[in-house]
């Protein structure tokens, strides 16, 4: 018995080296993890891209995309009206240099509007030498980050020679990454040596047992010193003085200082780029758990001169296509694409000003593997997802998708 | 100085002597790491991002938070150093611990682990506030004394003690057509994935009623708290702390 419970926790201890011995990046940001009605009715990304896989340090990555803020938002997630734009990766192995919203420059938090159509811009630029995860993602404030799309990154090269050069409005030139740290590393060290110098002077001498004991007897008044009093005069006369003087130099030395900035960037949606000219309303939705399989029945209105095939469902970064519709999927690089994922009870298209309903069925194991089916259980089993449509031309028209879900379980 | 000066007490003699001095380092080094990590945690969990983070050091709750959570055990180790052992050194120690945990946990974790520049977490200091706060209670020999001038000073020392070490950070920036402090530029450039920007309690409420001058209005409602805090935290240390253990040596 005692060996096989020596051998168990040998066997167990082997584990836990071999575990610490051979640690692995985290190649997940927790984007599985929100709930799916928040993933699918919140932000739906598309349109994201990234400008090179491989880099080296210093050099920049670009990411774009596109997000229409879905007009069924859900009733328990706070209203985005404070939100941030942000990228996820495992801390700043990549400095974000420039924000884009909808063309405008973004450095701060911004809101939102519901139904608002939007485009985005991050510039990045390498830092640290690595294997990275991305994704662009969203900080809603009091919901959580609904994350985009993610992509892997080789960042090569020496971290030694990034550089991170500023120039301040007085007109100098400052290197981020070191900025402020000796000034900061001699001011603490300073009142460090102050402080032990003061701990010092108590400690050298015997502290607990005698001093104790001698409270007790009533001799106090030799535990504490006339030097020691003349030292705590000093102290308290001299630090504030060097505080308030400290700071008034300081305040010379920086007259232009100006407090942190707390305003809140404003961004207008674009011109809708959603329910545009094509109209869609849902009349029936099932997700057949065992067939990992979603049928939205809908009505659809094409206001366009041109006929449309549907050609795409998207919801929370799972993209079910419709093969032969739309345009070459060959070099796409994303890893949620169910290529054979879209079917449809008609592949006729609908013709301009027709207005049709169609049994659009979308199929794959993605739902399963990005949690999505998890929906069905949520507190708000609302789906929402974005209908990519085609004329001949190649022109693309958007509906969003909106509606309850009814679950099937045979 | 005089020999009297110098004269330190000490009612044991030789081997008494050698092992009432084991015991004090024996309890020092307890201390250390007891107020290294229970102090930093205190202080990680309440102070929190305002001290994490330089873009977070603004003049509104910055200098309200911090003196107001860091008084706290200081205060209460002052009541048992002070009471039982007339040692001034309550504060001082506390925050001297608390320096060493977050300057431990701002190169390792932050620097090292998480790769943020360390200026980017450069800690705050309370060291002048600690010692005054000491130096007020020798002198005073006085609960109350301290709490008024104590608790006052320890918060109002607080942000021009900082001030010679974060002033070059509300440098002003033009970024992406806005001016911004280098501060903001550090949370804007550097990726906290899970810290986004409106998540920063800074310069939100009424305290620039008066203008534009809203640090000594903070420091001030600090220096109110602290006095209430300072009293409360020496009852804790007070009621918590016992000395049985010394009185059967």
């Amino acid at each position: 018995m005692l060996k096989t419970i020596k051998k168990f926790l040998g066997l167990l201890g082997l584990g836990a080296c071999c575990l610490m011995l051979a640690p692995s990046g985290a190649a997940a940001h927790g984007e599985k993890a929100l709930e799916p009605f928040i993933r699918m009715r919140t932000i739906q990304w598309y349109d994201v891209q990234w400008s090179r896989e491989k880099l080296n340090v210093n050099d920049e990555l670009v990411i774009t995309g596109k997000f229409h803020v879905a007009e069924d938002w859900p009733r328990g997630v706070p209203k985005p009206d404070a939100t941030y734009l942000n990228v996820s990766s495992p801390g700043p192995v990549f400095i974000r240099t420039e924000r884009y919203l909808n063309g405008q420059s973004s450095v701060s938090s911004a809101a939102l509007k519901l139904g608002g159509d939007y485009d985005f811009k991050i510039v990045l630029k390498a830092r640290l030498p690595g294997r990275y995860h991305l994704h662009p993602f969203f900080n809603l404030h009091d919901a959580g980050a609904v994350m985009g799309p993610g992509h892997w990154f080789e960042v090569a090269g020496d971290p030694a020679t990034f550089t991170n050069q500023v120039k301040t409005l007085n007109g100098d030139m400052i290197d981020m990454e070191s900025y402020g740290l000796a000034n900061g590393v001699a001011w603490h060290a300073f009142w460090i040596a102050l402080g032990s110098a003061w701990l010092l002077w108590w400690v050298r001498r015997p502290l607990f047992l005698p001093r104790y004991k001698m409270l007790q007897l009533g001799q106090e008044n030799a535990l504490i010193t006339p030097l020691d009093r003349k030292i705590a005069v000093l102290m308290l006369a001299g630090v504030p003085l060097f505080v308030f003087g400290a700071q008034a130099m300081t305040d010379r030395q920086y007259p232009n200082a100006i407090p942190l900035q707390a305003g809140m960037d404003q961004i207008e949606p674009l011109p809708a780029a959603v329910n545009g000219l094509v109209k869609l309303k849902v009349q029936r939705a099932e997700f057949n758990v065992p067939a990992r399989s979603l049928t939205i029945v809908a009505q659809i209105h094409n206001a366009s001169d041109q006929p449309l095939q549907i050609g795409e469902f998207a919801t929370a970064n799972v993209r079910f296509l419709n093969p032969g519709v739309g345009p070459s999927r060959e070099g796409d690089k994303d890893t949620l694409i169910a290529p054979q994922g879209m079917s449809l009870d008609s592949a006729d298209p609908i013709q301009p000003g027709e207005t049709r309903t169609v049994r659009i069925t979308a199929t794959d194991s993605l739902w399963q593997r990005e949690r999505l089916d998890g929906l069905i259980r949520d507190a708000d089993s609302r789906l929402g997802g974005l209908l990519f449509l085609y004329d001949a031309n190649g022109q693309r028209h958007i509906a969003s998708v909106s509606t309850a879900i009814i679950p099937t379980f045979n | 100085m005089t020999s009297t000066d110098l004269e330190i007490a000490q009612p044991y003699t030789g081997e008494k002597a050698r092992l009432s001095r084991a015991y004090d380092y024996l309890i020092l080094v307890l201390a250390l790491f007891l107020f290294i990590g229970a102090f930093h945690l205190h202080v990680a969990l309440t102070v929190g991002d305002w001290d994490f983070w330089v873009d977070w050091k603004d003049r509104q709750w910055w200098p309200l938070v911090t003196p107001l959570m860091m008084i706290t055990f200081p205060a209460a180790v002052q009541a048992v150093l002070w009471t039982h052992f007339r040692l001034p050194l309550g504060a001082t120690l506390c925050i001297a611990c608390l320096l060493i945990g977050t300057w431990i946990a701002r190169f390792f974790a932050y620097h090292l682990w998480n790769y943020f520049p360390i200026n980017e977490v450069l800690p705050a200091t309370m060291l002048p506030s600690a010692l005054v706060l000491d130096a007020i209670l020798m002198l005073s020999d006085s609960v109350t004394v301290t709490s008024i001038f104590g608790g006052m000073a320890f918060a109002l020392l607080f942000y021009p003690s900082n001030w010679p070490i974060f002033a070059m950070f509300h440098v002003p920036v033009e970024y992406g057509g806005a001016q911004l402090t280098v501060a903001d530029l550090f949370g804007f450039e550097y990726i906290r994935a899970g810290t986004p920007e409106y998540l920063r309690l800074i310069e939100r409420g009424t305290l620039r009623t008066y203008g534009q001058v809203a640090t000594p209005l903070s420091a001030f409602c600090s220096g109110l708290l602290c006095t209430l805090m300072y009293p409360a935290w020496w009852f804790i240390g007070k009621a918590f702390a016992t000395t049985r253990f010394v009185q059967k040596i």
